[in-house]
């Protein structure tokens, strides 16, 4: 979790007041004629924590982000951003990469960045200032006068997301942020999304890359159908999920455990699966303790944000919502 | 406003230096200052070759050589068709005007030669006439019958005096020119407006754009970008169209001061800058709602036609400059600017007439630009797609 965790918020008197959620979703529901895209859904996002928003194709998240955003209005519930609804001011205070990526594609680079980093309240001097900085960064200042049309996928998606953070936002959207990057770009983008969450940004992150998900995000939702099916701290929903089973590397042959139920061998090793109450301490002591058997590697092994995410998709319908821990009643 | 005038100016300047821009603005004028040149060159040089007459009249002096505002004429009379012809045939002529027996009863002279007689010849061949029909008449006289009338029109309402020819021509022509001018802005921005508006759904821009300012400062923002794109255009080509009229009425003004009805300039302004928003505005909507750039192109159109449609009144509202039907297109925002320029040459149109199709344009143009602004919500993320009149009724429901 990010070492600052509460943002300011200058009131319209200039009254300086703390909120820690930077955005609070009561009840969003839109439909299209007969397609509820989304239902009745909640949750909040937090300043200094990067938080995953996921769900198949289809699910609404997008649908989400435009009502978060005031692009589309919802048909019901609530949205309140740093601190109230959405106004015109508060929109300098937000980025947003969306998953439609697109520049102007007759402007250069630099200009592209001056003309969206005014139109999010810099002056034109903070924003070449600025620009220069991330574009640096992101090793695209030698191209910056290059037209968007002449760049290739990966500048562009550095420069589109550059635009969409260079004005430092309180709360920053950003939809599928490492699609088209190589794994070194992977890196300088998520460095920078570190860097903005540690500053205090509460930080979306809508992607299908679970991998970058279990890195990255302290606090997940996952919705399917327009309905929250998953949400709360991505520790608590990966113990919840986990599956009594433990990976051995060992010098040694096995041939029955005491304790374990399904014993595979496996390349150097076994993968354990532990019977109904057993420890894995216990196990562990046992192996130890066993004759012409060396233990080299034990570990228990988690259950991925992959698996439990095609787990959670295929049985909603089956199931009531699963929240974890506090963050579910929040 | 900041916001408004950041889009307006960026999207002024990504424009103008688009090759299409360049092409357009400066590439039309030449084409028509060549065209335009061509008989200009066909006319150049000083010599006019000798030119031979047959006088079947036989009323008409030997003349052998005119004066000419630039060079002379020489001529050389024959006795008979055949004789000039042989003239002719020997190179000592290049043509020859026959001058027939019924010329004073109305019958036309008939000139024969290989090539059409150009403006200076012609000017030549009736100076040649007036000399032999009237050999004793001095230079002056002579002149005097070139142009017999040096009208003064005093207008009756405002006792303005404007005296006959290039002054005349400024105080009747520029309103309707002025009209002309506002009705060529009107069809080409219009078009590129829609197309502008699609090409941003195109880039997909928009939603990225939009939330970092309001609908209302987006579309405010294109539209004045888009108009004063179009009126650097027609504002180079009336400035070239001036530049080649002042030359072309050079010298022929002689000491008249030419007095520009400023009347007509000032209502030109006020009534042709919100008429032309008005058109931007609506032609933005129809690119919001189009889903291509073929659809946008023909709903253009469409709006070009309606654009055009105070030209075709034009014809009938001339012997009824002051009707209902003449009022009623002055008051009308979409042809407001044309109609009341045109009655403007034509009559003096009352003051409320022209105050208060002011204030109808404007509120038209607050309406549409209000409308634009709240259908752009809905249509922005429908990239390739056109709003139907449901989804439409819907996005103004709904923004």
């Amino acid at each position: 979790m990010g070492v600052i965790n509460r943002i300011n918020e200058i009131g319209v008197c200039g009254a300086m007041t703390s909120i820690e959620e930077a955005l609070e979703v009561q009840g969003i529901s839109k439909r299209y004629g007969d397609v509820q895209a989304v239902g009745d859904l909640s949750f909040t996002v937090r300043a200094g924590e990067i938080f995953g928003l996921l769900g198949p194709n289809g699910a609404g998240k997008t649908t989400t982000i435009r009502m978060i955003l005031d692009i589309i209005k919802p048909n019901g519930g609530q949205v309140s951003v740093l601190g109230g609804p959405m106004t015109e001011d508060k929109k300098s205070r937000i980025g947003y990469l969306p998953e439609e990526r697109g520049l102007y594609e007759d402007m250069s680079v630099l200009d592209t960045l001056l003309f969206l980093g005014q139109l999010k309240g810099l002056s034109r001097q903070t924003a070449r200032a600025r620009a220069e900085t991330y574009l640096r960064e992101v090793e695209l200042w030698d191209a910056r006068d290059l037209k968007i049309k002449a760049m290739s996928r990966g500048m562009n998606q550095k420069a589109q997301f550059v635009a969409g953070t260079m004005h430092e936002p309180d709360l920053i959207i950003i939809d599928e942020p490492f699609s088209g990057l190589d794994p070194v770009n992977t890196r300088l983008i998520k460095r920078l999304l570190y860097r903005m969450r540690d500053r205090g940004a509460a930080i979306i992150m809508s992607t299908h890359q679970m991998h970058q998900v279990e890195e990255m995000c302290g606090r997940i939702l996952l919705i399917d159908h327009g309905q929250r099916v998953l949400y709360g701290p991505l520790d608590e929903i990966r113990k919840r999920f986990a599956r009594n089973a433990i990976e051995v590397d060992l010098d040694g042959e096995l041939d029955r455990v005491p304790g374990v139920k399904r014993l595979t061998p496996r390349n150097g090793g076994y993968r354990m699966l532990l019977e109904e109450g057993a420890q894995p301490e216990a196990l562990l002591k046992t192996l130890v303790n066993m004759p012409r058997v060396k233990v080299e590697r034990f570990e228990r092994v988690k259950t991925s944000l992959d698996e439990i995410f095609v787990q959670v998709v295929e049985q909603e319908g089956e199931r009531e919502p699963v929240d974890a821990g506090q963050e579910a009643t929040a | 406003m900041n916001k408004t005038w950041l889009v307006a100016k960026t999207t002024y300047k990504r424009r103008i230096r688009s090759g299409t821009f360049l092409v357009l603005t400066f590439g039309l004028p030449l084409l028509m200052v060549i065209a335009g040149a061509i008989p200009f060159i066909r006319n150049a040089g000083d010599g006019l070759p000798p030119i031979g007459y047959v006088d079947r009249t036989g009323r008409l002096a030997p003349v052998e050589q005119v004066a000419l505002e630039s060079g002379t004429l020489s001529l050389k009379a024959y006795p008979d068709v055949d004789a000039a012809r042989t003239g002719v045939e020997q190179g000592q002529i290049a043509g020859y005007l026959l001058v027939p027996e019924g010329y004073f009863a109305g019958e036309v002279p008939v000139f024969h030669a290989e090539e059409e007689p150009n403006e200076k010849l012609q000017e030549g061949l009736a100076a040649f006439l007036r000399r032999a029909m009237l050999p004793e008449a001095d230079a002056v006289h002579l002149e005097r019958l070139t142009d017999p009338t040096d009208l003064t029109y005093v207008a009756s309402a405002t006792g303005d005096r404007v005296t006959e020819g290039a002054g005349l021509v400024v105080r009747f022509a520029t309103p309707a020119v002025l009209a002309l001018v506002f009705m060529l802005t009107v069809l080409t921005g219009a078009s590129q407006m829609g197309s502008a508006v699609v090409r941003e759904k195109d880039q997909r821009a928009m939603e990225m754009v939009i939330t970092s300012l309001s609908p209302l400062e987006l579309v405010s923002g294109k539209i004045l970008g888009m108009t004063l794109l179009s009126l650097t255009q027609v504002g180079i080509w009336v400035l070239g169209a001036g530049i080649a009229v002042g030359l072309a009425l050079s010298g022929r003004a002689g000491d008249q001061a030419v007095a520009l009805p400023w009347s007509a300039l000032i209502w030109a302004v006020l009534l042709g800058v919100p008429g032309y928003f008005l058109y931007a505005a609506l032609a933005s909507g129809l690119g919001v709602i189009a889903g291509d750039h073929q659809q946008a192109r023909q709903l253009a159109g469409v709006l070009g036609m309606l654009g055009m449609t105070p030209v075709y009144m034009m014809g009938p509202l001339v012997g009824a400059i002051d009707s209902p039907l003449a009022v009623g297109l002055t008051l009308f925002p979409l042809s407001a600017p044309m109609i009341a320029l045109f009655r403007m040459a034509l009559t003096d149109v009352p003051l409320w007439q022209l105050a208060t199709s002011l204030g109808i344009l404007i509120i038209s143009l607050i309406g549409s630009v209000w409308f634009v602004a709240r259908i752009f919500r809905a249509a922005m993320l429908m990239v390739g797609q056109s709003l139907n009149p449901r989804q439409i009724l819907r996005a103004l429901r709904e923004a």
